[in-house]
């Protein structure tokens, strides 16, 4: 690896994204905006109930329709289970099913209108089953029970007190309950997170098309092709190799595109149809059926001696996972983000245990750090309810807690380069957090996270093209953070290059064996020493070459052409596999100043405040954008957005009502950068991805207790809590 | 029969009376860089100009725009040179799925022809209908500003 | 959607005779923005969706004696940006201002909106406070009714079938008088309101005591209201904090909101006072400036 203290050329450059071109003029196709000849419009029936039995549907009316070209259901499809990990939910409902929204039938038609007016006219007998909607209730004795035998799912984990318990994931120090045993004051708090819907402007797409070989087709707002790919092959029993993907840039992730979603019945309907069939959901179907954020309910218990220093801990979450476990990719079926529960703090004696449990809601999955801001907001907000208490300044009862070098976490590692401290004051100092407030009803809140660098592994090649450019091969598909251009700027370095003379090309599934795709916060990790390596492996083909071809002063095009006569191409691959985080993690401390209007309860954020221990920041603008952004999706976290269910139906049904933030909604803010180039990503670099979502909350939450002495509980904070709460406590303010 | 110009060209389609606008134009006409998002006219992703007003093509029916002009995202530049909103935004960083990204662009310069030299205040209100899910919208006001700043005498 | 006729006449008279053909199962669009996306939604399907784009005479802003003239087609925004508005009636152009974004004003029509009747909407409520008249035509007659009587419940309006709204005409102000647009909305900033409030107050020649008062609230209850208790309790008073409270308490118990998505009916009934108390405090204060001024 290079000196990572010598500044770099183009590393570090902030260099405009050369792939813009594409986006300001609208000429990048995503998935939506691929065309076949002759291609026709699948659209999904929904179940309007949120548990019952299905008696018949009868499709007859629908395949009169004229335009309508098929109409399936689940006897006309294998008897598949599909999911990400653990394989629970059927293509379509088969004689049940278990949330509004789940889809019981699927239709082909000429244009999306008839498809729509199909789906009208299928009718279908239900009788409803009695439905649990609460995580509470759900693990009760005598609860409705969604699924008989949860463990014999294919990758359901083992453990299971309550068969409404998808998983449990623990994470444990020394003896929590005897610590808790010991300290002068124990603190318990409960606090509840909703529904949250990623947002991303493009709802789930994809086209499915089976060629004149039979080879399927696939082109899909979906961030790891090559697991789509494997995915598929299981759900429509085909071999891989009769499967590809072609990748096309992914209108918004945010954790949310990774799972088959409608593919299967597309694939179908083509093979049914005899033509390709393109599928896109209507926003309203991905607010019933899109996987969203997990809503959690959860409880932390603190010991702390009386000079504030926390000696055990023990957190319970319940992440409400709705009808099924198919959207949760990892291993254990849960929310790695529970294990925030023990926030940046040493403790020596913790026990957090997070279950995943079945209700008859929408099936939940990953979103922007999985299980995180949920629990965050929990933790930071318990911390200042307990610093309140003990008559401390927030930031004194994190100062005198934060991890330190050397430090061992609940996964093993023992911490390195940890800079909670640096990161904390630089948030403080930056947001004036010890200077007086300008006036009545203003409040300061703290909070802090950290995380680990993404893991995963990724193929990539790099090519010396006779014209002398060089073109990187990667099977990783753009979702918008810039990881194209991160990854041009690596091979550039390497090969001491301008950027303009590298250039991205996308692979397939056909072009590599496998790439776990976006997300985690992975790619400039493993798609960046993917990069990295393979760019220097070549750097060395070149240098062996020139001395082979004995031509010392070739230009690079002169060079391949040379070699292209010899029958040479100089290319080299290279398979980075990162199999396990490593002992660094990133640290963001964040400061919101809320103003709160007694009159209303309408809380105003007057700024906000976000460091961050980062590490080599290879593209300065992408690297800020991606702070900006999962800021602001934090932010609408705290204050703006819900989706509403009532017994299981969700009642948002259009975006304009989930309330997204808006450019008018956005509050100054500044950043704080902390360079530390300790990451294991190419030149030092670290992740930034899902760095700056998870502590907005409780930082609001925390400037409005300070502000006008209520605390939230429950998110979203509104108008409307904070104002019966301030009434409740003075009746005539 | 539809007869419509679009960014220039004209037109003659053939379309059913239930086809939006935003759908003449991505599936009849093949001009798919307007996006189709939230579907009810917030989002802004199938923001095109009817006659040099912007309207959301998704709630408009496409028999709206019959005798008429329509300009898209893909009739801002002039053949490679780009309008100088797009240009911002790619310098700025004002995108990063671009999904939203074609209605900011055709938002941003109806913007700037109706005030050549918005406040912040204008930007936001102006651009109030325009979602974004990725940028946080600190760069695309940035953007916005830099097209704005060679315009000022 | 569905499968639909659509026609587009140039004249009023070859409008109603397309209503008169397909009574029920016709549905009229100007705008689009909430027709178009109702038929989206599958909320309604005409058999036949008569546009009013194309037909004369319904276009246009003019003044007239003491009144300004709004024709049904006006665009949200050609309210909001028309310099005869702006001078004569600015609570107006304010109000059109707040509605959505800029693209729902270029399309939104006032007489797609009014006939629309849906209670969140912004300009009903300042329409409401100035007192403004609505004109009704059908094959061969018209007619005008108070906008009071023109809302009837939650998307209903005195419409009868074959009628259209051709126009609204609003007073402008007397002498000596204020007015003042309120929209709350707490969740961002572009929102329907939790509450709503429009206030017209017209004060005593001696700028002091209050003559008249109009108070309209948007989005607490089936249709826009006005407080007429609360307004009663301002003739010949002067404006004090009492006064506020006791006109505050009169709102609260003249609202009946519905809970939704912007706040429950406890907490809308509870902003609606607040923003009462505001907005009467602002127009009360433009009142004495104008009288003041001799305006």
């Amino acid at each position: 690896m290079t000196d990572a203290a010598r500044p770099h050329r183009i590393v570090g450059q902030p260099i405009g994204r050369l792939d813009g071109l594409d986006k300001v003029t609208g000429r990048g196709r995503y998935s939506a905006d691929v065309s076949l000849p002759g291609l026709v419009w699948g659209k999904a029936l929904r179940s309007p109930l949120p548990h019952a039995r299905i008696l018949r549907i009868d499709p007859s009316k629908a395949q009169a329709l004229p335009g309508v070209l098929a109409v399936l259901t689940a006897q006309d499809l294998p008897r598949v289970l599909v999911g990400r990990r653990m394989f629970d939910m059927p293509l379509l409902a088969r004689d049940r099913v278990r949330f509004v929204g789940e889809k019981v039938a699927a239709v082909a038609a000429l244009d999306p209108d008839i498809a729509e007016e199909a789906l009208a006219l299928i009718t279908v007998e239900y009788e409803d089953l009695p439905a649990v909607f609460d995580p509470v209730r759900a693990i009760e004795d005598g609860a409705p029970v969604l699924h008989e035998d949860p463990g014999a799912y294919d990758g359901a984990p083992p453990e299971r007190p309550h068969p409404n318990v998808q998983s449990v994931l623990r994470f444990k120090l020394g003896d929590a309950a005897a610590g808790l045993r010991e300290a002068d004051r124990i603190f318990e708090h409960t606090f509840r997170t909703g529904l949250a819907h990623h947002g991303y402007i493009e709802p789930h797409a994809g086209v499915v098309a089976i060629d004149e070989d039979g080879r399927v087709q696939v082109w899909a707002s979906n961030k790891m092709p090559f697991r789509l790919r494997e995915l598929l092959s299981h759900a429509i029993q085909l071999p891989k190799e009769r499967i590809r993907v072609n990748l096309t840039p992914i209108g918004g992730d945010f954790g949310g595109k990774g799972s088959l979603m409608d593919l299967p019945l597309a694939y179908y309907l083509a093979r049914v149809t005899g033509r390709p069939v393109k599928m896109v959901m209507r926003y309203t179907e991905e607010l019933m059926a899109g996987n969203p954020r997990h809503p959690a309910v959860i409880t932390l218990r603190t010991g702390v001696t009386e000079d504030g220093r926390i000696v055990a801990r023990r957190v319970t979450a319940l992440y409400n996972s709705g009808a099924y476990a198919a959207f949760k990719p990892a291993p254990s079926v849960n929310l790695g983000g529970a294990s925030m529960g023990a926030g940046v703090y040493r403790i020596p004696h913790l026990l957090i245990e997070s279950f995943c449990v079945y209700t008859n809601n929408v099936p939940c999955g990953h979103a922007r750090s999985p299980g995180e801001p949920q629990m965050v907001f929990a933790e930071e907000s318990h911390m200042d309810m307990i610093a309140r208490d003990l008559g401390l300044d927030p930031a004194e009862l994190r100062r005198r807690n934060l991890l330190r070098d050397g430090d061992l976490l609940p996964n093993g590692h023992h911490l390195e380069h940890v800079r909670a401290q640096e990161t904390l004051e630089a948030a403080l100092e930056a947001s004036d957090w010890a200077k007086p407030k300008p006036g009545p009803w203003i409040g300061r809140g703290v909070a802090m996270c950290h995380r680990h660098i993404g893991v995963g592994f990724t193929n990539a090649r790099v090519r010396l093209e006779t014209d002398g450019r060089v073109s990187l091969v990667i099977g990783l598909p753009d979702t918008g953070t810039g990881a194209h251009m991160v990854l041009r700027q690596v091979v550039a370095e390497v090969l001491g290059l301008s950027i303009d003379e590298v250039q991205i090309e996308l692979a397939t599934t056909d072009t590599f064996e496998t790439d776990s795709g976006v997300g985690g916060s992975r790619v400039t990790h493993t798609g960046g020493r993917a990069a990295y390596h393979a760019a220097e492996a070549l750097k060395e083909q070149i240098r062996a070459e020139t001395a082979k071809l004995a031509m010392p002063t070739a230009s690079l095009a002169e060079l391949a052409q040379a070699a292209a006569r010899a029958g040479r191409t100089l290319e080299a691959s290279y398979f980075y596999d990162a199999k396990a985080h490593g002992a660094v993690t990133s640290f963001t401390a964040q400061v919101a100043e809320v103003s709160v209007d007694p009159t209303t309860g309408h809380v105003t954020v007057r700024r906000f405040t976000t460091a961050h221990d980062v590490g080599t920041i290879i593209n300065p603008i992408g690297h800020q954008g991606q702070i900006e952004g999962g800021l602001i999706q934090g932010l609408g976290f705290a204050l703006m957005e819900e989706l509403r269910t009532e017994d299981g139906r969700i009642s948002t049904l259009s975006l304009g009502d989930v309330k997204l933030p808006t450019i008018a909604d956005i509050p100054p803010l500044t950043t704080v950068i902390l360079h530390d180039p300790v990451g294991p990503g190419p030149f030092h670099a670290k992740a930034i991805g899902e760095g700056s979502i998870s502590p907005v909350a409780p930082a609001v939450a925390n400037a409005v207790a300070d502000a006008c002495g209520v605390r939230v509980l429950d998110l979203p904070i509104t108008a409307e809590k904070v104002y019966f709460a301030l009434r409740a406590r003075a009746p005539r303010s | 029969m539809l007869h419509l110009t679009v960014n220039g060209t004209s037109h003659d389609v053939e379309i059913p009376t239930y086809r939006t606008l935003l759908d003449c134009l991505r599936y009849d006409l093949g001009l798919t860089g307007s996006k189709e998002g939230c579907g009810v006219g917030v989002c802004g992703a199938c923001a095109v100009l009817l006659d040099g007003t912007m309207i959301s093509s998704c709630i408009a029916l496409a028999v709206f725009a019959d005798g008429r002009e329509v300009t898209t995202v893909e009739g801002l530049a002039d053949d490679e040179r780009l309008h100088p909103v797009q240009q911002a935004f790619i310098d700025y960083g004002g995108f990063q799925c671009g999904i939203c990204t074609p209605g900011q662009v055709v938002a941003a310069k109806a913007l700037l022809d109706a005030i050549p030299d918005p406040s912040d205040a204008e930007i936001r209100e102006w651009m109030l209908g325009n979602l974004c899910r990725c940028t946080g919208y600190y760069k695309i006001i940035e953007s916005i500003r830099a097209a704005a700043r060679p315009r000022r005498p | 959607m569905n499968a639909f006729d659509y026609r587009a006449p140039r004249g009023l008279d070859e409008t109603f005779a397309i209503l008169q053909e397909y009574g029920d199962d016709a549905s009229v669009v100007a705008g689009g923005t909430a027709l178009v996306t109702m038929m989206k939604q599958g909320l309604v399907r005409p058999r036949c969706v008569v546009s009013l784009r194309d037909v004369d005479g319904l276009d246009g802003i003019e003044a007239t004696n003491g009144a300004l003239r709004l024709g049904a087609r006006v665009t949200h925004r050609e309210a909001e940006v028309s310099s005869l508005v702006m001078e004569r009636l600015p609570v107006l152009a304010e109000t059109f201002r707040r509605v959505g974004t800029i693209r729902i004003r270029h399309m939104a029509t006032i007489g797609g909106a009014l006939a629309h009747a849906d209670p969140n909407q912004d300009p009903p409520v300042t329409l409401l406070a100035l007192g403004a008249t609505v004109e009704i035509r059908r094959a061969g007659s018209r007619r005008a009714l108070p906008l009071e009587a023109f809302f009837r419940d939650y998307y209903e309006t005195a419409l009868e079938p074959g009628e259209l709204v051709t126009g609204i005409t609003v007073p402008l102000l007397a002498p000596a008088s204020g007015a003042a647009f309120l929209k709350f909305l707490p969740r961002t900033a572009d929102d329907y309101a939790t509450v709503a409030v429009a206030v017209t107050v017209t004060l005593e020649p001696d700028g002091e005591h209050g003559r008249e008062a109009r108070i309209a609230l948007g989005s607490v209850g089936t249709t826009p209201l006005r407080g007429r208790a609360a307004e009663a309790l301002l003739s010949g008073e002067r404006l004090d904090e009492n006064l506020l409270r006791a006109v505050e308490e009169a709102i609260k118990a003249a609202v009946d909101p519905l809970s939704d998505h912007r706040g429950s009916a406890a907490y809308k009934r509870e902003m609606a006072a607040v923003m009462v108390g505001r907005a009467l405090t602002q127009a009360w204060e433009a009142a004495r400036r104008a009288a003041r001024e001799g305006r």
